[in-house]
């Protein structure tokens, strides 16, 4: 592939880039689906590793699926008898990839064992709450408290995807950074991200603005001018977690938002990495994680 | 850290500018088709006046910057927008800024406006806000319009949105603009030149879209970390300008993304300049 010689702006340069010891806490690579042998995954891992060495990113989170009713049946039915797949990834990737797994608030009892499995004897570090259908799996159902819980017992991370989205939620599952609220509260113990920061962030970042024990996680929006800057108005810098959305998205549109914003570059580095450092820093100890 | 390799010469490519250092304006010519001025209806944006956004412009070595005008969605004097628009680009612009005027086809004697454009401000061409205008472009005012920008040598850019739907103030909600009738309507005007602003598109739009000679498009919302690309490679070569939407996105964003591609050094100076020096001129 060609490569043009001149120079396009807009990027740091690779010693500021390594300077904010880039963490992605939302790195989406085929949505985490690995097809039925795997190779779904693993393929948009590798589209995506370009990308990644541009924006000098040393860690990147995974949301594997392991199994439950968040892949299509097949795939699902593929992961529970054959688990290496769920790992296939991490083991080509050691140094670069993180999981938490997706659980499936419809079925309590087999996303325990999930956690218990994955989270509590395996080597991912929190989960992530998909939007889904039925309502089970909105984040104030019972059965996703229930799980909520469990995690929590575990010192895991949740990642909760949220939309504000303006007409109104598509399906009952989906769950807005006010629902994750008032889950948080219940749980001042928990460590929640609100992935998205609930999309439409002027009410995302107002919704949580009390909730000490949620992060908002950057990705999955176009670059709108001035998140960033409310964020860590509203927030304070240590409550911004940076995410990519990769590939899907793009280096330009999310890491745009944190490098162009008016914000010191202290500031920059704890979203861009260190904040997310420090969330996980007790399970990755717990668990032997460099 | 990923290895070197893993970036093959990404990293020559982007040799961009160190936080606080402008990027060595020599090295590339930059047109942003898409930008706007003024305040943006529902939100503060941090480079909302014309001198911050200018400041900007100069920062990233963007020489130079087609601006339409936020007041243009709501306002109805839209004589008094393209007015202050033209002001304020020979004010701040430094000759970085280039006016594009804004026609509303609802609006009483919008002829006005169209001749204004081309007589009295001596703009490139207009920009249009069809949703936000209340029209569709089958109404026959939409091609009585492109005829008339046609027939006296200026350029028409489309916003097809301007912010995501889902994210719109719940008292005005837009939708995006319908194109389908778009390619049968500018097949029946020669030498019609016109720029899709802010599109996200959709496979099956962009290959009925991309059969009609005259449409063009800007990579403000180009997203997928290979989207630019593959928009480029899905066109015939010129039709594809850069644009950013700034100051509503971040204008490093659309900067970024074009590097992130797998672009060739001619398909980048195609897109970063040479297709608006192109698109701009009269045919």
């Amino acid at each position: 592939m060609l490569e043009p010689s001149i120079s396009i702006p807009g990027l740091p340069d690779k010693a500021t880039l390594d300077g904010y010891a880039i963490w992605d806490s939302y790195f989406t690579p085929s949505h985490s689906n690995p097809g039925p042998d795997g190779d779904y995954l693993t393929a948009e891992i590798e589209r995506s590793l370009r990308t990644l060495a541009i924006g000098r990113f040393q860690r990147a989170c995974i949301f594997p699926h392991v199994g439950l009713g968040t892949c299509n049946p097949k795939t699902a039915a593929a992961l529970r008898a054959i688990p290496k797949l769920v790992t296939k990834a991490f083991d080509r990737w050691p140094k670069l990839l993180l999981g938490m797994i997706q659980l499936d608030a419809t079925k309590v009892a087999g996303s325990i064992d999930a956690i218990n499995r994955w989270l509590r004897d395996g080597p991912m570090l929190g989960v992530y709450m998909p939007a889904a259908p039925s309502p089970e799996q909105c984040c104030t159902h019972q059965n996703a408290r229930r799980l909520a819980e469990k995690v929590i017992s575990l010192g895991g991370v949740i990642m909760q995807h949220t939309w504000f989205i303006t007409a109104g939620k598509r399906y009952p599952g989906m769950s807005t950074p006010t629902e994750l609220a008032s889950v948080a509260r219940k749980y001042p113990e928990g460590k929640f991200i609100c992935a998205h920061a609930g999309g439409e962030w002027e009410r995302g970042i107002r919704a949580v603005r009390a909730g000490k024990n949620i992060a908002v996680e950057t990705s999955g929006f176009d670059a709108t001018a001035g998140f960033i800057e409310m964020a860590v108005r509203e927030l304070g810098d240590r409550r911004i977690i940076f995410g990519s959305h990769l590939p899907s998205r793009s280096l330009g549109t999310e890491l745009g938002k944190v490098i162009a914003a008016d914000i010191t570059e202290q500031s920059k580095r704890l979203i861009l990495g260190e904040n997310y450092r420090q969330l996980l820093a007790p399970i990755m100890k717990r668990k032997g994680m460099d | 850290m990923l290895s070197e390799t893993a970036a093959g010469t990404a990293a020559a490519v982007l040799c961009g500018s160190a936080v606080g250092k402008s990027p060595d304006p020599s090295s590339h010519r930059i047109i942003d088709s898409n930008v706007s001025l003024f305040q943006w209806p529902f939100r503060h944006l941090p480079l909302d006046e014309p001198i911050s956004l200018v400041a900007q412009l100069k920062f990233l070595g963007i020489a130079q910057a087609w601006a339409g005008s936020f007041e243009a969605l709501l306002h109805r004097d839209i004589a008094g927008v393209n007015e202050r628009l033209v002001v304020a680009c020979q004010d701040h612009g430094a000759g970085r800024l280039i006016p594009i005027g804004s026609v509303n086809p609802m609006l009483p004697d919008w002829r006005e406006d169209l001749r204004r454009c081309r007589e009295v401000y001596r703009t490139p061409g207009i920009r249009l806000h069809p949703n936000y205008h209340g029209y569709a472009l089958n109404d026959p005012v939409f091609e009585r319009l492109l005829r008339g920008a046609t027939e006296i040598g200026l350029f028409v850019q489309l916003a097809a949105t301007m912010e995501d739907m889902r994210t719109q103030h719940p008292l005005v909600q837009v939708k995006d603009v319908d194109l389908r009738p778009l390619p049968e309507i500018i097949a029946r005007i020669p030498g019609a030149r016109i720029q899709l602003l802010n599109l996200r598109p959709r496979t099956t739009e962009l290959i009925s879209l991309a059969k009609v000679k005259g449409i063009h498009f800007d990579v403000s919302r180009t997203d997928d970390t290979d989207g630019i690309t593959r928009l480029i490679r899905a066109m015939p070569r010129g039709r594809v300008l850069f644009g950013s939407h700034a100051p509503f996105l971040i204008q490093q964003a659309a900067l970024i993304r074009t590097a992130e591609g797998k672009l060739n050094e001619n398909e980048t100076r195609d897109l970063l300049a040479r297709n608006a020096e192109k698109f701009i001129e009269p045919v």
